[in-house]
């Protein structure tokens, strides 16, 4: 019960930060640091994923109301919320995820947050901006975006689990 | 019947997945520009209210330099009051331009803005209430905004030259000729003139105003200067347009409602 407060908590306050604060910090014209994954980064390793991937079209689908785009964070992030099992599994240490353990930096240290959090937020991010341009003519400056806003993305994502999700 | 069911139950997680993209997918490609400008006014709605808000904050750090530009303005149209008044020296002038108003400016405040997409929208302060209504123009003082797209009671969406849906008629003030100004979604400083013919000849630095043709602008408000130009493909030149609005730091604009619109278009449909 206390789990699902506590997400439930998470969302409005990473939609409100991601809308209100972040939406508003324009690097350049080009880059935007997309905090709202924390939602899906930091959900618990045995949660099941059916749950992961409705969590991730809501989070998607409220992204689009607030921004005003027609379906392309929702694409992105179910897309996300997909990959992210895999990707436990992928990065798994040797004896598997502990019982009664998070992922978070806490608990597997800065190295393995960082993998995760990058390779999530590149998938992320190369759906999103490819969806949105809509055309392969515009490929490379596209390709720039992703990887300029995905090392935005993910250094801003490692650097909230130092200042605000602490625990 | 049990393998399909056996089926069901082990690629559910997959089924899913692939539920909820084509959800997605098709919100995506289903929107139109009119329904995303319907799902925009939606959440203009709820959100123009949180936006209102925080942008409070934001307008007071910007104050000084908001401050600056309305001076600069000022005196800009000081002087061009001044030309103006020893320009009038016939009376029956006078009373011409007290009759009609054509247009009207509605100052509003910008509460929300994206540069960054390739769909990007503003968000006025203004609504219907304070007679901002779909299809008006939008200007600041440094030049062209964008066109209103929907408005709900107190806010208003812009639709700007920033925004892969924006087309508008403009015209190359050195020669009168017309082309279509859209974007193309790389950099929110430059936009694309089009369907200027091959024989027309160009010069870089050339000032591009509104053609005048559409009723929501009046003719001659200024846009951009041509950055460059090039004859790549057929018959029609592509030019690069650097806008005048600086949309990264625009707090302040007009809309402007134009009184002749409706008899304009009524006419313009009976003849269709």
């Amino acid at each position: 019960m206390y789990i699902i407060a506590r997400n439930i908590f998470r969302f409005a306050v990473v939609i409100l930060f991601q809308v209100l604060v972040m939406d508003n910090l324009m690097i350049n014209g080009y880059m935007i640091p997309y905090i709202y994954l924390l939602f899906i980064l930091l959900m618990p390793f045995e949660t099941p994923r059916w749950i992961q991937l409705l969590s991730g079209f809501a989070l998607g689908l409220t992204m689009d109301l607030f921004t005003g785009t027609a379906g392309m964070h929702t694409a992105a992030t179910v897309l996300a919320a997909f990959v992210r099992p895999y990707l436990l599994d992928l990065l798994a240490p040797r004896d598997g995820y502990e019982p009664e353990t998070f992922p978070r930096i806490h608990y597997y240290g800065f190295l393995w947050f960082l993998k995760y959090t990058l390779l999530i937020v590149l998938i992320h991010h190369l759906a999103l901006f490819y969806l949105e341009v809509f055309q392969l003519k515009v490929f490379l400056s596209t390709l720039f975006r992703v990887i300029l806003s995905s090392i935005l993305s993910t250094s801003t994502i490692v650097l909230s689990q130092y200042f605000v999700f602490r625990k | 019947m049990r393998t399909l069911l056996r089926f069901f139950q082990k690629y559910s997680n997959m089924l899913l997945f692939l539920l909820l993209e084509i959800i997605a997918i098709t919100i995506m490609t289903q929107g139109s520009s009119y329904q995303r400008s319907k799902l925009i006014g939606l959440n203009r709605q709820v959100t123009g209210y949180i936006y209102s808000k925080v942008d409070g904050a934001r307008e007071y750090f910007s104050l000084k330099e908001v401050n600056e530009r309305l001076a600069e303005e000022n005196l800009d149209l000081r002087n061009r009051l001044d030309l103006i008044l020893s320009q009038l020296d016939s009376a029956t002038v006078v009373s011409e331009i007290k009759g009609e108003h054509r247009y009207y400016f509605v100052q509003s405040r910008i509460v929300h803005n994206s540069i960054y997409k390739q769909y990007n929208y503003l968000t006025l302060n203004k609504g219907k209430k304070q007679g901002v209504f779909r299809d008006m123009g939008v200007i600041s003082d440094q030049g062209l905004v964008g066109i209103i797209l929907e408005s709900s009671a107190n806010f208003a969406t812009v639709i700007p030259v920033i925004n892969r849906d924006f087309r508008l008629s403009a015209k190359i003030k050195s020669n009168n000729y017309a082309g279509i100004l859209q974007w193309d979604g790389l950099s929110p400083q430059f936009a694309i003139l089009t369907e200027i013919p091959f024989h027309v000849e160009l010069a870089e630095g050339d000032t591009i105003l509104t053609s005048g043709f559409s009723s929501i602008f009046p003719e001659g408000i200024e846009m951009g200067r041509i950055e460059s130009f090039s004859l790549e493909k057929g018959n029609f030149y592509d030019i690069r347009v650097e806008l005048f609005t600086d949309f990264q730091r625009l707090y302040h604009v007009n809309v402007i409602r134009n009184y002749r619109q409706e008899e304009q278009l009524n006419l313009e449909n009976q003849n269709r």
